[in-house]
């Protein structure tokens, strides 16, 4: 079966964009979360969030004019130039009917929504503008990605919530092993919204103040917005040509809790299956994991169910793992964050650094394993897991491995 | 040999008719389904108007589903029974069996009713219990509930060809050994949004007749639905004493990379994916018996899947069958291309290709207001949209 590299990595987040900035960032432990600034949170019980702070479209898109383009295709789009960069490819010279595009989100492009309900409600249905609706269905972030770059291979979204990276990333694997594409950007976007601020903020589940991921206090997420794409390419075909590689695509999982559309499975039996099925997909145990790359979103359910699957599948040698939650820096970023997250998991294996759960305070003894508190720790990992859970108890996990050359 | 993946059942349900019976039987007798829609007063359409799951589902749990989820979850009951692996009684759902769905504008009424909410009474008055329905995958979700689904479940949106990128995206899981049955198709509803975004885009058509590849013809008519396949390895169809009904066999896929709302009528993308598809079936243009056009009444649409029709077949495509069901079903959407690849197994089946609704000669192509005899074992089926999303799958009759 063809080996699959990551060879580019392109971010924007709320604690800053390119892979440097933002994996310096991640290992000091900076915070991407304030006051929200793009609505006014007045009318609203919590008024943190992550937003991206540094990001100008036009510093990065060619073909797309910004003024048209839904935020979180500009974000999108940004990132893929910047993972092509990454990559040492010239998007001028792919062989675009052999370069794919796989992306996940959450809520595809809902500025666009808002929009159409503000027009709505200040001047009547018929104002509504004719170009908002064709705007908002999500397959239009791949479709951005592929007119900014030209690319003509396949083009798929996956819109399965907040696990929604990991599942494109997993597709962009399956391309490049089934030989349907040699280049595939894969990762995630999504734009920060009113609407998914309210209806996090109307399940009680934003912090009032930070993001305490495994705390005893941890009291919620913060909604977050930002994009990751990866490069990846056959191995082979990326050690050929002398490509930087971060890490190898060694497997995934999926599952469905068929449980509750946002509550997760009490025992984390959907958690433990996606486990489980990247763990042998990867032709890996338990053992051979080094780091987790925890959904971790602070909520008090999220952080006990991910904590009990892991000490349910990997038993006593659970202590043993580091799991460390970046959104305690950058805050959920809903359909970006499990890809935000496999960049970070790329980096730590290039690099030998994980990232620390910031923000931990007082061990939770429903949370009982190492969370890597608060300071960056070099541990050299060989094998990595990504969890992400989402809304309709969609479960992924993708299995990264360190690239011996 | 990468294992084969059969097709072992089909849940539909469509204006046209409810489950595959009615559907097919609707189909061949020439019948069309749209019609000026009570939902939406001034326009035509293909729509299910006050639709009742209760039949299909019963009472439980549905009040929290909104068309979408319905939709699904009745096409899904279908299938799941026809298919003999109907979950209910047992406690925990199959491990191994899931679903995986194609749509276009998904939950788009649920979120834009989710803000309007927020926005007319104030953010701290909505029902949290709505949120969870605005997610893009609360219709496969939710349809995981309902059926006790526990395996892969997954969403995929390729605008108009999201329903075989679905079937496409199964069988490879499939194929990789992830899970032992899947369903797989598309849904779509009708909503008042997104018929404002038909309507004010101009495309739809104004006589309220889709005509697919007519000259007179003057744009789509929008439509609603949900088609599953219930996909399984042949080992493990065969396992369970099933005969299966068709075979997928390639998929191919394009992107035009030109506009979000507008067709390349160059039809490179379309040719492409259509290549793709029988290079990957390890077939020639000449096996094709029939093809399933994707074709809805569109000025732009049509015109260039007949020209991509043209560098795939050549001269060899007017003597190959072709029907544009979209005539009969509407536009529907992310429901489409699985309706197409359920008209495909229908007419490999039958050994006969159905009627284009209305359809009278077109140049070129041989398209018919009749259903006519076919030979062969091979079905081409196309799924291409204006957003430059190109799909194409070849089905095959299943022999051992």
């Amino acid at each position: 079966m063809t080996r699959v590299a990551i060879t580019g990595i392109g971010v924007i987040t709320p604690i800053g964009s390119g892979r440097q900035r933002f994996w310096d960032a991640l290992l000091a432990g900076t915070s991407g979360i304030r006051p929200v600034a793009s609505f006014d949170t007045a009318p609203f019980p919590v008024h943190i969030g992550a937003e991206v702070q540094d990001f100008a479209p036009e510093q990065h898109l060619r073909r797309l004019n910004p003024s048209t383009t839904g935020r979180a295709s500009q974000l999108a789009a940004a990132a893929a130039r910047m993972a092509l960069c990454d990559a040492g490819l010239d998007a001028e010279r792919l062989d675009v009917r052999r370069t794919g595009v796989s992306m996940g989100t959450t809520s595809g492009e809902p500025l666009f929504i808002e929009k159409y309900n503000n027009v709505r409600k200040a001047e009547g249905e018929e104002a509504i503008p004719a170009d908002i609706m064709p705007r908002y269905p999500c397959h239009v972030i791949p479709t951005h990605i592929a007119m900014e770059l030209g690319i003509r291979g396949p083009c798929l979204m996956i819109p399965t919530a907040c696990a929604a990276g990991n599942y494109a990333i997993g597709y962009g694997f399956d391309v490049i092993r089934s030989g349907r594409a040699e280049v595939m950007l894969a990762g995630g976007a999504d734009a920060f919204s009113r609407i998914t601020y309210m209806g996090f903020s109307r399940l009680g589940a934003i912090a009032p103040k930070r993001c305490q991921p495994f705390d005893k206090n941890r009291k919620g997420m913060v909604p977050g917005e930002g994009a990751a794409i990866l490069v990846l390419e056959p191995l082979e075909a990326a050690s050929a040509r002398g490509a930087t590689i971060y890490a190898e695509v060694l497997g995934y999982g999926v599952s469905c809790d068929s449980h509750h559309m946002t509550a997760a499975h009490p025992q984390g039996d959907g958690a433990i299956r996606a486990m489980v099925a990247a763990m042998r997909e990867s032709g890996i145990s338990p053992d051979d994991v080094d780091y987790i790359s925890a959904h971790g979103t602070g909520t008090p359910t999220n952080d006990r169910v991910e904590s009990l699957a892991v000490r349910t599948l990997f038993g006593d040698g659970a202590s043993a793992v580091p799991m460390s939650s970046i959104k305690s820096m950058i805050g959920h970023t809903m359909g970006a964050a499990s890809a935000i997250e496999a960049a970070a998991c790329s980096m730590a294996l290039k690099s030998g650094w994980v990232p620390p759960t910031m923000n931990y305070e007082e061990p939770d003894p429903e949370c009982d394993l190492d969370y890597v508190p608060n300071e960056a720790r070099k541990i050299d990992p060989r094998v990595v897991l990504n969890n992400a859970y989402a809304f309709g108890g969609n479960n992924a996990s993708l299995c990264l491995g360190r690239y011996e050359g | 040999m990468s294992p084969r993946v059969v097709v072992t059942a089909a849940g539909v349900i469509s204006p046209l008719g409810a489950g595959l019976e009615n559907f097919g039987c609707a189909l061949y007798s020439g019948k069309s389904a749209l019609a000026p829609a009570a939902r939406f007063p001034g326009v035509t359409a293909a729509d299910l108007g006050e639709f009742n799951p209760q039949p299909w589902l019963g009472n439980k749990g549905i009040r929290v589903l909104d068309r979408s989820a319905r939709l699904l979850a009745v096409a899904a009951q279908m299938a799941l029974t026809g298919a003999g692996l109907s979950q209910e009684g047992a406690e925990t759902g199959d491990p191994d069996l899931g679903l995986v769905c194609g749509t276009v504008f998904g939950s788009v009424h649920s979120i834009t009713s989710f803000d309007w909410s927020g926005l007319t009474e104030g953010p701290t008055l909505v029902n949290p219990m709505e949120f969870p329905n605005t997610v893009i995958n609360a219709p496969a979700g939710q349809a995981a509930i309902k059926h006790k689904l526990r395996g892969v479940n997954s969403t995929v949106c390729a605008g108009l060809a999201s329903g075989l990128y679905a079937i496409h995206y199964a069988a490879e899981f499939l194929r990789f050994g992830r899970a032992r049955a899947l369903m797989a198709g598309g849904v779509e509803e009708l909503c008042e949004e997104s018929v404002l975004g038909f309507r004010k885009t101009g495309v739809m058509s104004e006589s309220g007749c889709a005509r697919p590849f007519d000259e007179a013809r003057d744009g789509v008519i929008p439509g609603e639905g949900s088609a599953l396949w219930m996909l399984e390895l042949d080992d493990a169809a065969k396992a369970r004493g099933r005969v299966p009904w068709v075979e997928i066999c390639g998929f191919g896929s394009a992107q035009d990379a030109h506009s979000i709302c507008g067709f390349d009528v160059r039809g490179e993308g379309a040719a492409e994916a259509m290549e793709q598809a029988l290079m990957f079936s390890d077939i020639a243009p000449e096996q094709v018996a029939c093809i399933i056009a994707s074709a809805s009444g569109s000025r732009a649409g049509d015109a260039m899947e007949a020209r991509a029709l043209d560098a795939v077949f050549g001269d060899r495509l007017a003597d190959i069958p072709l029907c544009a069901p979209k005539a009969a079903f509407g536009e529907a959407m992310g429901a489409s291309g699985a309706m197409g690849a359920v008209v495909a197994g229908l007419a490999l089946q039958q050994q006969q290709i159905p009627p284009t609704a209305g359809a009278g000669a077109r140049k070129g192509l041989r398209i018919s207001g009749e259903a006519a005899p076919i030979a062969g074992e091979y079905a081409l089926v196309n799924a291409f949209g204006c957003d430059g999303n190109n799909a194409s799958l070849v089905v095959r009759l299943w022999k051992n």
